[in-house]
């Protein structure tokens, strides 16, 4: 039995003179929430490799950008890019972060991405 | 031939390296050899990423504080307004794809006189090099990583920056695909500059927003280094 041969730079293959994540523009169909909805970050289990912070799991926030379409960090990590989801940029209170959040301080927010799986409507 | 050889065998050129340098050697050389990229890819990546300095980023800000329309741009598609200071994100690079280590997307975050913004990776050291060149040792730091989230306002502190209470401050923690950089307000003091004399108070700092631009200061932040009172034998 041979060996199966891997193309491991079809990735950049497909990113060169396009971009990434612009080469996945048009390719997670519609996107499931808009700017201004409220969003809970769903704490999924992940294997080995992540980009969603534990800090941000089980917290509510506010969409405000519908930023790009891209595979998710945990399966692109595996290099599977078959499968594209809407990225959405969520603000988030900082006293619903950090309990001990310095007082006095109600505005302050802070700002980060998780593509569509990991967030759910409240 | 002399009994003394052993004694003048070339000095190391570095005394210490760190794990993670080691790591990156095996990875390259795996790449390597794997066919991902050539000996001579690397070579011509690493000199054209150390060719990039925050120039551009500050030309961007400059040009934003003149011109409306180009300041909306910037917020709508940082990418496409970052071809008007010569850099283009997708195209440029000898990959065509992009810095070998970063992706095309850029966000420029603007301030507003009453919402000030700073950016962080708290994963790893995500940073927007093509139009802001390699980051800072102290923005690679677990310190600045782990402490810029919690407390913003005491690590703004310390880089000199006080954030009226009244004033919201957001973190930007580039967690994804996205790398931002901040476009700050036009400070008080310069009406009438042109737009080279409003690019050099852009510092690096300014533009990951641990500063805010002041007239007549065009450097960065000079951190004070503490030497340690009981320090590690190496």
């Amino acid at each position: 039995m041979s060996k199966p041969v891997y193309d491991r730079t079809h990735h950049a293959k497909m990113a060169t003179g396009v971009g990434d994540p612009q080469c996945f523009s048009g390719k997670a169909g519609d996107a499931k929430f808009k700017v201004g909805d409220r969003v809970r970050v769903r704490d999924l289990p992940d294997i080995f490799y992540t980009r969603t912070m534990t800090y941000a799991r089980g917290l509510e926030g506010t969409v405000v950008e519908l930023v790009y379409e891209s595979p998710p960090a945990e399966n692109e990590a595996w290099d599977n890019t078959e499968v594209s989801e809407w990225f959405y940029s969520v603000v988030f209170s900082q006293h619903d972060i950090w309990p001990a959040y310095s007082v006095g301080y109600p505005n302050d927010t802070l700002e980060t991405e998780f593509s569509e799986r990991w967030l759910e409507a409240v | 031939m002399s009994d003394h050889d052993h004694d003048h065998k070339p000095a190391p050129v570095v005394d210490e390296v760190s794990d993670f340098e080691i790591l990156e050697v095996a990875v390259r050389e795996l790449a390597i050899e794997k066919g991902l990229f050539t000996m001579d890819d690397h070579r011509t990546w690493t000199e054209y990423i150390h060719t990039l300095g925050p120039t551009p980023a500050a030309r961007l800000v400059a040009k934003a504080w003149l011109d409306p329309e180009y300041k909306k741009l910037c917020i709508e598609d940082g990418v496409t307004a970052s071809r008007e200071v010569d850099i283009d994100w997708v195209t440029s690079p000898p990959t065509q794809f992009g810095t070998p280590s970063d992706y095309c997307n850029l966000r420029v975050l603007a301030d507003t006189p009453t919402l000030k913004h700073v950016v962080v990776c708290t994963l790893c050291s995500c940073y927007p090099r093509p139009i802001l060149g390699q980051s800072p040792e102290w923005y690679r730091t677990p310190n600045y990583r782990r402490r810029l989230v919690r407390w913003p306002r005491q690590v703004l502190s310390e880089f000199g920056l006080q954030v009226p209470e009244d004033v919201e401050v957001r973190v930007a923690d580039s967690n994804q695909k996205t790398r931002y950089i901040v476009m700050p307000n036009r400070p008080e003091g310069t009406d009438g500059w042109t737009e080279d004399q409003l690019t050099e108070i852009v510092t690096r700092d300014c533009l990951i927003g641990v500063a805010v631009p002041k007239p007549g200061v065009t450097s960065n932040v000079k951190l004070p280094v503490m030497k340690a009172a009981n320090p590690v034998p190496h």
